[in-house]
């Protein structure tokens, strides 16, 4: 083992040190803030360590502990796969949960000293399971490591138990994702049935060999993209994340916006030779992404709740992700979703710091913030400008790179779905931004600036949110992959100008409605009154699911617990009372009295000679 | 003589104690647990680093990887044990401590000593020299009537054993002419009638000691009387030696008549599983309900020997050790209960895991490697024990032994449904003894471990296996 594996392990091992002792030595745990600042000391290990590997330039290594040894060979393996796919991964899940940490310490200081403790152990928890996510490199760890994630969603939406939206959030959120894992662990129980393996490289090269059939390879690739499906939120999985939005907002920054849901784009992204050799699934990505990401930012354009607003802003980014996955372009869909990490969670960060002055989600609670917050006001106005995609900021690159992409790529319905986002996305978040900081004040609130605890990660997200779009060019080069559209020249340049123009287009029309009140005309309102009012039903897409919930699951639950009740039940416990029937009359045998007992051994023997005759 | 150093040093600190109990007249009730406890440390240290191996008294004795494997397990189960008497109650205990450590160190040699015996008188010796401290022992609360009752039963129906065991050895001498497990395989390809009587007798002799169904009567009672941290002991150090002696004879001597013992052991396997798992289950004091679950382990193990394999003698190493954990640390756990409540009754468990969430979440990881759930060592003791029978098409004992650990998991969860689920009768928590709780951790940690990953432990076995039988 080089040096090289000691560090990948290395940056696993953090976290998962401070799991480890914050479980362990609970007075450390109850004592809250020295238990967050080992969380995030160990998780700043993380970051350097993944940084050393980055500079270290040794890329694509992977390697192996087996694991359940079975009499012939181990059953399944302990591995990681370092390359650089998963080393770019990992610096941008460390760097966000460090932030979020350190964010934590100041929007969390009113929570007793247990319950902050138990929220690092959380947290801690997450950063080991999305780290062994990312840099899993089987199937079978995937999973785990999935689930872990999944848990730890769970366990933080549903921070603040005592809150009933928290605890329903908390488990509509596990109910949906679950949904989509069946299908994953279906696909890998299928895969392994077929080749025998979990490991990704020799499955790669079985597809590429062309050992695997294609209707195969269709099946198993849609069933792990229900996988991703639930992970990232695209429809119709989505619903759980706006009301994730229950648990404190860091955990929103880096679970619901930077990392976890982000790990079923990562998912295809590691798995793209694998998706590449079945179109037909590649198509159903791209159109599932993209209506998604017209859904979501439809959504976000009419929310009152500024946490709901960037909900589903990630619901439509991180559907603008996969389509992009959807036409074969996954660089750039990386690249977007590097950059996507750190502006929506200096977005949630900012929105963080401003609920914890206001003391209130809601938009109509806020106005003029802009005064009294300065450098909130800015880091949430340099993340708007990074989403809305406006030069030079990281947001403008990133999309760019995927709006070429599917526009290359011939496809005209999520070219326009994409075009029509790119339009929303600026009209919904500066329609936040005019709301939340320059329109009319509300008097009942007196705003504060956050503590510098809280505003140093925002401006760091903040300058990283103006600065990872500008190294597009040695990203895509790092990748060692110049994509095809980089050839049509011509697009180069509409292309950018086409998204921009549809960006400031959006804003200005945030600016016209929302800072110069200018009223909708009468027409145009009436005849969008019927849509809006299915946006604020979240297109009765809740309502649907709760009345085949209520109905359908009622009634199959009813049948099933019938069959359970009367007859499974009914043999379980005749099965069960005969067995303890028979055991009490064995205990006949158990007298107590020595001399029976020789007589149990006389006839043992007796039973072993008679063999010989 | 060096093959013996670890016997020898067991010994030393025997009389060491002996010494320190007439020096140190006044500070010896908590001076001797430490010194046997620091002893038996280091010995089993000792152990780790210095391996000699060889021969002695012409191949009588031997020091192979086998019987290195076994005496660190009797080292770690004397360790744990002595561990668990720290600050016994001084009512029923404290003068006579030195007393129960000399015999407890002399049956520890007497195991180290027969684990690595090729011949059968030497065999016997030294088995006895296990025994006899044990029949001590079990009556070591000697005004207590029912410690007393079983001690009795015990040494009546031990002796009777250890004639049968006689008995078949002079058969076998008789039949091959020699004592030496080499000749007498050697000499057992074509021999029948008389010796397989011998054989017989032996086997039964045997299975009292391992407690196999149906010699198995002594143990429940034996359990119930006899003092909670010896007991933790006894249920798992003689049955291990009684399976390294049963691993010597039937594999080194008597493997040439397989097929004649191999059917005697699947019956008495099956038989053990059957009857320990059924009788476990109307129990309502704990030590019975262990006791009972140990005999159906017994089976388990027992599979692993009968499998005439390298993969059985390697999980049933497996198994032997993961067992030892697992039983000694619910058995302290009982001792721990027992010191607060005076009771091994199942009501004494209501509600533990709100008086001591710490002790009772360790009785459940015991239980929980007992029954065999993943991802616990016991559970991979189960499989590979169960893979091992099945890769010898054993399919009947296979299925026999899953189905009835289905029934063990109503047993063990039982105890955890009184101790998470219903309400304490008391309020009390209980007594915090550091030394029992160090060794309640002790024997956690490895169930964690290897139930995580068991490669190292598999690969040592395996190797184990393969140098026993080239």
């Amino acid at each position: 083992m080089n040096s090289n594996s000691i560090l990948v392990f290395l940056v696993l091992l953090a976290p998962f040190w401070s799991t480890l002792v914050l479980t362990v030595v609970y007075p450390l745990r109850r004592s809250g803030k020295p238990a967050g600042i080992f969380s995030i000391l160990c998780i700043l290990g993380s970051l350097v360590f993944s940084l050393i590997l980055l500079f270290s330039k040794n890329f694509d290594f992977s390697f192996n502990f087996s694991w359940l040894p079975s009499l012939s060979g181990p059953m399944a393996q302990v591995g990681f796969w370092y390359d650089k796919i998963s080393g770019m991964m990992i610096i941008v899940v460390s760097l966000v949960a460090l932030m979020v940490q350190i964010y934590s310490l100041g929007y969390l200081s009113s929570e007793t000293k247990p319950s902050l403790g138990r929220y690092f152990l959380y947290q801690s928890l997450f950063a080991f399971s999305m780290l062994g996510l990312v840099l899993a490199n089987n199937f079978l760890e995937l999973f785990i490591f999935w689930e872990l994630v999944g848990l730890c969603s769970y366990l933080l939406i549903g921070f603040w138990y005592h809150k009933p939206e928290a605890a329903k959030a908390a488990v509509k959120a596990f109910w949906v994702t679950r949904f989509g894992d069946i299908g994953l662990i279906i696909a890998i129980i299928l895969l392994w049935n077929k080749t025998g393996t979990f490991d990704y490289q020799t499955i790669f090269s079985l597809v590429e060999s062309g050992a695997l059939e294609q209707s195969f390879l269709i099946l198993i690739s849609i069933l792990i993209f229900l996988g991703a499906m639930g992970k990232s939120a695209q429809f119709p999985l989505h619903i759980w994340l706006p009301d994730a939005m229950e648990g404190p907002t860091p955990v929103s920054a880096l679970i619901h916006a930077a990392t976890m849901v982000a790990a079923g784009v990562y998912l295809v992204i590691r798995l793209f030779p694998f998706f590449q050799a079945s179109p037909f699934t590649l198509n159903l990505i791209a159109y599932i992404g993209s209506f998604t990401a017209l859904l979501g930012a439809v959504l976000a354009s009419k929310q009152d709740d500024i946490k709901r607003v960037l909900a589903y802003s990630t619901v439509s980014q991180l559907g603008f992700m996969m389509a992009a996955l959807g036409v074969g372009a996954w660089v750039a869909s990386y690249f977007h979703l590097f950059t996507h990490a750190y502006f929506k969670a200096l977005l949630f960060l900012a929105a963080g710091s401003v609920i914890h002055a206001v003391g209130s989600n809601s938009l109509s609670a806020m106005g003029k913030l802009a005064q009294k917050m300065k450098w909130t006001s800015m880091g949430f106005l340099f993340g708007a400008l990074a989403l809305s995609g406006v030069w030079p900021f990281s947001g403008f690159f990133s999309k760019d790179e995927i709006l070429l992409g599917v526009i290359t790529s011939g496809k005209i319905i999520p070219s326009i779905f994409l075009l029509l986002t790119t339009f929303l996305s600026g009209f919904y978040i500066f329609r936040v931004i005019f709301l939340a900081f320059f329109s009319t004040a509300k008097s009942q609130i007196h705003p504060h600036e956050s503590p510098k605890v809280m505003l140093f990660p925002i401006l760091i997200l903040a300058a990283l949110a103006l600065s990872s779009g500008l190294i597009q060019q040695n990203f895509l080069n790092f990748l060692e992959e110049t994509p095809t559209w980089h050839s049509f020249s011509a697009l180069k340049v509409i292309v950018p100008a086409i998204s921009l123009g549809l960006g400031i287009l959006g804003i200005f029309l945030a600016w016209l409605f929302f800072q110069k009140q200018k009223k909708v005309p009468q027409v145009l309102a009436l005849s969008l009154r019927p849509i809006s009012k299915a946006i604020d039903n979240k297109f009765y897409l809740d309502n649907f699911y709760e009345f085949m919930y209520a109905q359908g699951m009622l009634l199959l639950s009813f049948l099933i617990g019938w069959i359970d009740r009367y007859l499974v039940d009914g043999m379980v416990n005749l099965a069960a009372w005969s067995t303890g029937r028979l055991g009490v009359l064995l205990r006949v045998f158990q007298t107590g009295k020595a001399q029976d007992y020789l007589i149990g051994i006389g006839l043992g023997v007796l039973i072993l000679i008679i063999w010989i005759l | 003589m060096k093959i013996f150093y670890l016997e020898i040093l067991v010994l030393a600190l025997a009389f060491l104690i002996f010494v320190v109990d007439l020096v140190f007249k006044k500070q010896r009730a908590n001076l001797i647990p430490w010194v046997v406890s620091v002893g038996l440390f280091f010995i089993l240290g000792l152990s780790f680093i210095y391996k000699p191996q060889g021969s002695f008294f012409s191949g009588a004795a031997v020091s192979d990887s086998l019987a290195l494997f076994f005496k660190k397990l009797f080292l770690m189960a004397g360790f744990i044990s002595s561990l668990g008497v720290f600050s016994f109650a001084p009512e029923r205990f404290s003068k006579r401590q030195m007393e129960y450590f000399f015999l407890l160190l002399v049956s520890l040699s007497g195991m180290m000593l027969v684990s690595g015996a090729k011949e059968l008188i030497f065999l016997f010796v030294s088995f006895e020299i296990m025994s006899f401290p044990l029949y001590v022992l079990a009556g070591f609360l000697k005004k207590e009537a029912f410690s007393v009752e079983a001690a009795l039963k015990f040494f009546l129906l031990g002796t009777v054993s250890s004639a049968l065991i006689l008995y078949g050895f002079s058969f076998v001498y008789g039949m091959t002419g020699s004592t030496y497990l080499d000749k007498i395989n050697t000499a057992a390809g074509n021999l029948s009638g008389l010796f397989y009587l011998g054989i017989s007798l032996i086997l039964a002799g045997f299975c009292f000691k391992i407690a196999a169904v149906p010699f198995h009567m002594w143990v429940p009672d034996t359990y119930q009387g006899a003092p909670t941290p010896f007991v933790a002991f006894l249920s798992v150090a003689p049955k291990a030696a009684g399976f390294v002696v049963l691993l010597r004879l039937f594999w080194e001597g008597f493997l040439p008549a397989q097929n004649f013992w191999r059917p005697q052991m699947i019956l008495l396997s099956a038989l053990s599983m059957i009857v320990g798992n059924l009788l476990a289950l109307p129990q309502k004091n704990i030590k019975r309900l262990l006791a009972y679950s140990g005999i159906a382990h017994i089976g388990y193990a027992l599979l692993g020997l009968l499998v005439v394999t390298h993969y059985g003698i390697s999980m049933l190493l497996f198994y032997l050790a993961i067992y030892l954990f697992a039983n000694m640390g619910a058995f302290l756990i009982v001792e721990l209960v027992y010191r607060t409540q005076k009771s091994d009754e199942l009501e004494a468990y209501a509600g533990l895991a709100q008086r001591s969430p710490l002790v009772a979440l360790c009785l459940l990881l015991f239980l929980l490697s007992l029954g065999g759930i993943p991802f616990l060592a016991g559970f991979w003791a189960k499989l590979y024990i169960f893979l091992a029978a099945a890769q010898q098409k054993l399919w009947g004992l296979v299925f026999l032994g899953a189905v009835l650990s289905v029934v063990a998991l109503f047993y063990y969860l039982k105890i955890a449904r009184v101790m998470y689920i219903q309400a304490p009768l008391t309020a009390e928590r209980l007594v915090n003894n550091k030394a029992i709780l160090i060794s309640i951790i002790l024997t956690v940690i490895p169930l964690l471990i290897f139930g995580l990953y068991p490669k190292p432990l598999v690969e040592l076995v395996n190797q184990i296996a393969r140098q026993f039988l080239p």
